[in-house]
């Protein structure tokens, strides 16, 4: 016990001599050092500045520049060095000197925002251009506290043309704030809002610089005391192909719709268009609440990307696809024949051909040639519905693409599951007579179509559409018979050599392919055609759907032959 | 009911209220520190002051209650207390981590850092085993070792370097305490000593190594790890002789000063209270520690001896590296100064301890009447 008790005693001396200890710390940093800290303090002489990191620049397959950084100046400041009314005055006075409309209240405002921590940079005037900015500078009056900072500002040179695959940047929202919050971003950084800008952003965006700072009690720096520099984000070259996508655009121009062109064996996408088209500039470089709301609610819906989230029926286009399940699943052969009086009567409703005289007796190849709906309503009804989801599922349909842009659309595969699910009641023969000339409830968006086609095109391997090199990803074999697909290849030639599809082959390319058009209940049928080339041995894909077109033949072919001719001879 | 307020009024009146008075003073200055602390840097000011009255008003509620039982009952169930705070400990490790470590555990809307109530177990087991088992001989002396080294490692992983480290301090205190020969504990601090550099090299992570680096000088790294030291000195050494006044700290109110609630409260007090404030904070601080200690020679238990030893080794450890840390003179851990410091935890824990020398107190009293 006389032990515990002395080595507790050694304790109220160990207490002691720690707490001297303590008491003459706090005597060195409060009083013998205190001016020195209370000076610091005052003038808080550490200030940290940050600063963007130039985003990464992209280009096309090409290296034609698709969005890059212009430099332009913002004069950053101190809200401590501006707290007084003359001191606005004075700035004020200097800025529309050097005709700068900034008022006395415009600066105010802009200081009211970061009130709460007045010893934090923040941006006074914002883009000016380099002559402006030296011109600012080299006034002998501007406020020596006061100082430029480059920034970054994004520009597309290749504008309308792109702005659906490109997208735009701007300053980060609260919520992307959230969402990211471990992500090192802080409030007014730039954060890729849409296309390549937002699915490649983390690629894109670089590490921002930061410096830290020693000033004076004026905010002058003395000294930088630490400076990490900013990294440049990564460039991207895109797969695009813009003399591929200008044309696409142009031959787009008096329609609403999409056209796709895209490489068979890698899914790389040349050309991804989409009509009516809209300005990324000005939504990168910040617009009005009015302006914006224009392009959002304009009843032409020029922000969606109609290549990729613009559901369609896929119409006759389907029927390539309908003659894959079919002969795959041994409903059908070659030598099947069907014969077509202008329609099939099903229960109590009358199907119609659309050539209503009919096209007599013909067989898989015929009926693709001719696009005889007939000829496919007995072979859906031959496979059953239960066969053709099935082989829907094999080709993906239903589900999206995986194309690296945001926003893509899985369209519908529809089905007895989902009829069910969706209105409650079964799904009847007629929607499977429907469904099998890709009309009704089965929705597909112009690059699944594409996608399709460069199964077919390529021997069965479904490839994953991107628009960046890094966006490859292994086609999938689905495991067609060689045999088989070469019927409905020699079909699809057939249409474009001597069937609805002429108009497609008439620009000095050997196009395989298939048209479509789709009923549309609220206006003028769309127009689709789908197709690749060289038909022996086909590199390219490409797919155009006109809204309101009304005859893929005449319409669409067209331009999918342009396109194709274009790729096959550039 | 009469009985049990009678009873009470005589417990509070044999205990030393010397010593309740320097806590509850040092816990009621702290909810205003931590309102002028948050109001800065969240603009919740009232929330935290708020919460934090609530959980002080819970606390002293549980030092009585403790009181009242007793630190015999508390002892009994020392051994079975410890098992299931090592389970709770078990248990945080499986939770996510917040700000890097996994010390949290949800009880019905209430989170509360197991880390923080094993403290209470560790030294109930300690003193119980050390009573039990003095560590006179070298058998003993490791078996008392393999006890402390469960909770450490336990906390270690979670990881939670400061909790560790804290809980080494209370077992080397109460080793101290229960008359382990000189030659023994010198073994341990030169194992200590010489485990630094191992440390340092294989153990710790960067930015704990980084807070050692920037103790040394803080300069090195004034954009990350330095930035706090540099920041906390400033606002300590701005204080100067008398503060700047309450409410009036620009430190804190600025947001140059990080986890001015928690980690850095210290910076904020005396940013505005100044050397005068310091002074009589450490007064308070060690007239507390004085009477916990006190109350352990006056005792005539072993095992309470070693009790108290471990409550002001806790408590001491703590106060001297937190304030330590402000004034830049110890390297940055991440633990509260008892008492100041946001955190219901700590908070309540350490009321449960004070609790428990509080009941050594009356007992000893008792018995002087007895003899």
């Amino acid at each position: 016990m006389e032990l515990l008790d002395s080595r507790l005693k050694l304790f109220l001396w160990g207490i002691t001599l720690s707490v001297m200890i303590l008491i003459s710390g706090l005597y060195l940093c409060q009083i013998y050092q205190g001016d020195k800290y209370i000076r610091l303090a005052h003038s808080n002489r550490l200030r940290m500045i940050r600063f963007s990191a130039p985003r990464g620049e992209i280009f096309d397959r090409n290296g034609v520049p698709l969005a890059v950084n212009d430099t332009t100046f913002s004069i950053m400041g101190y809200p401590l060095d501006l707290n007084t009314p003359e001191k606005l005055q004075h700035l004020s006075k200097i800025l529309m000197r050097h005709g700068i409309p900034m008022t006395v209240p415009d600066l105010e405002k802009t200081i009211k925002q970061q009130r709460l921590a007045p010893y934090r940079v923040m941006k006074i005037v914002p883009n000016l251009t380099m002559p402006q900015m030296a011109e600012l500078i080299a006034d002998y009056e501007f406020p020596r506290e006061l100082f430029p900072l480059s920034v970054w500002r994004r520009t597309y040179p290749a504008g309308t043309t792109a702005a659906n695959i490109i997208g735009y940047v701007g300053e980060i929202s609260e919520n992307e704030l959230k969402l990211r919050a471990d992500e090192g971003y802080t409030g007014g950084d730039l954060i890729g809002k849409s296309g390549i800008e937002r699915s490649y952003e983390s690629e894109l965006r670089g590490s921002p610089g930061q410096e830290a700072l020693e000033v004076d009690a004026r905010g002058r720096k003395i000294r930088t005391l630490d400076a990490n520099p900013a990294v440049k984000g990564e460039d991207i070259h895109l797969t695009l192909d813009m003399g591929a996508q200008k044309l696409a655009v142009e031959l787009l121009k008096n329609w609403k719709g999409a056209i796709v062109a895209m490489d068979v064996h890698t899914g790389a996408v040349l050309a991804l268009a989409s009509s009516p088209v809209y300005d990324n500039n000005p939504l990168a470089w910040g617009v009005s609440a009015r302006e914006w709301n224009a392009v959002m609610n304009d009843p032409q819906r020029p922000m969606l990307n109609r290549a990729i989230a613009g559901v369609y029926p896929p119409a006759s286009t389907f029927k390539a696809f309908m003659s894959i399940a079919s002969l795959e699943e041994n409903s059908i052969t070659q030598s099947t024949t069907v014969s077509c009086r202008g329609g099939l009567r099903f229960g109590s409703h009358l199907f119609k051909c659309w050539k209503h005289s009919g096209h007599g007796s013909l067989n898989v190849i015929g009926g693709l040639q001719h696009s005889c709906d007939v000829f496919f309503y007995q072979v859906g009804l031959r496979t059953g519905i239960e066969k053709l989801i099935k082989w829907g599922r094999k080709f993906h349909l239903g589900e999206p693409t995986g194309i690296d842009l945001p926003g893509e659309s899985g369209g519908n595969i529809a089905g007895p599951e989902w009829k069910m699910r969706r209105f409650n009641t079964a799904w009847s023969g007629g929607d499977t007579v429907n469904y099998s000339i890709g009309q009704g409830y089965m929705l597909m968006t112009p690059i699944q179509i594409a996608r399709v086609y460069a199964a077919i095109a390529n021997g069965g391997k479904m490839v994953t559409p991107h628009l960046n090199p890094k966006g490859y990803r292994t086609p999938e074999n689905i495991g067609l018979n060689p045999n088989k697909l070469e019927i409905v290849r020699r079909g699809l030639e057939a249409v474009v050599s001597r069937g609805t599809g002429s108009r497609a082959g008439r620009f000095g390319v050997h196009v395989a392919g298939k048209t479509g058009t789709a009923q549309n209940s609220h206006g003028d049928d769309h127009a689709l055609f789908a197709g690749y080339a060289p038909a022996e041995e086909p590199k390219y894909v490409a797919v155009a759907v006109i809204e309101g077109g009304k005859h893929g033949s005449s319409v669409a072919g067209p331009l999918v032959g342009q396109m194709l001719a274009h790729l096959l001879s550039h | 009911m009469y009985s049990f307020w009678a009873s009470l009024k005589e417990n509070i009146s044999l205990t030393d209220r010397l010593m309740l008075f320097c806590a509850i003073s040092l816990a009621v200055w702290g909810v205003f520190c931590i309102y002028s602390a948050a109001a800065g840097t969240e603009g919740h000011g009232f929330d935290y002051a708020f919460r934090q009255a609530a959980w002080l008003l819970v606390s002293i509620t549980a030092m009585l209650i403790v009181l009242m039982v007793g630190h015999h009952k508390m002892l009994e169930g020392a051994y079975p207390l410890f098992g299931l705070m090592l389970l709770l400990l078990l248990l945080t490790l499986l939770t996510p981590k917040v700000k890097g470590a996994q010390s949290w555990l949800g009880f019905g809307g209430v989170r509360f850092q197991p880390s923080e109530f094993a403290k209470i177990a560790l030294i109930l087991t300690m003193s119980k085993f050390l009573s039990r088992y003095p560590p006179l001989d070298v058998k003993t002396f490791l078996m008392g070792l393999g006890v402390i080294m469960i909770p450490v490692g336990l906390v270690v992983i979670q990881p939670d370097a400061g909790s560790a480290l804290a809980y080494l301090v209370i077992s080397f205190g109460m080793l101290v305490a229960a008359g382990t020969p000189f030659k023994y504990l010198a073994v341990i601090a030169g194992t200590g000593l010489s485990a630094i550099p191992v440390l340092f090299l294989f153990v710790l992570k960067d930015y704990q190594k980084n807070r050692i680096l920037v103790f040394i000088d803080p300069m090195r790294d004034p954009l990350g790890a330095g930035y706090n030291v540099i920041q906390s000195r400033i606002a300590v050494g701005s204080g100067g002789f008398s503060g700047k006044g309450f409410m009036m700290g620009t430190q804190s109110k600025l947001k140059f000063l990080p986890e001015p609630h928690t980690d850095f409260i210290f910076s904020v007090f005396s940013e505005e209270f100044g050397f005068i404030g310091g002074m009589i904070l450490i007064i308070l601080f060690t007239v507390l520690l004085f009477r916990i200690i006190i109350a352990g020679i006056r005792s005539r238990e072993r095992r309470c001896k070693i009790l108290v030893a471990g409550v002001a080794s806790w408590l001491w450890f703590q106060m001297f590296e937190s304030i330590g840390m402000s004034i830049g003179i110890v390297p940055v851990t991440g633990l509260p100064l008892p008492f100041l410091s946001y955190g219901g935890s700590s908070l309540l824990s350490t009321f449960i301890a004070l609790g428990l020398v509080a009941s050594v107190c009356v007992e000893e009293e008792n018995s002087r009447h007895l003899y």
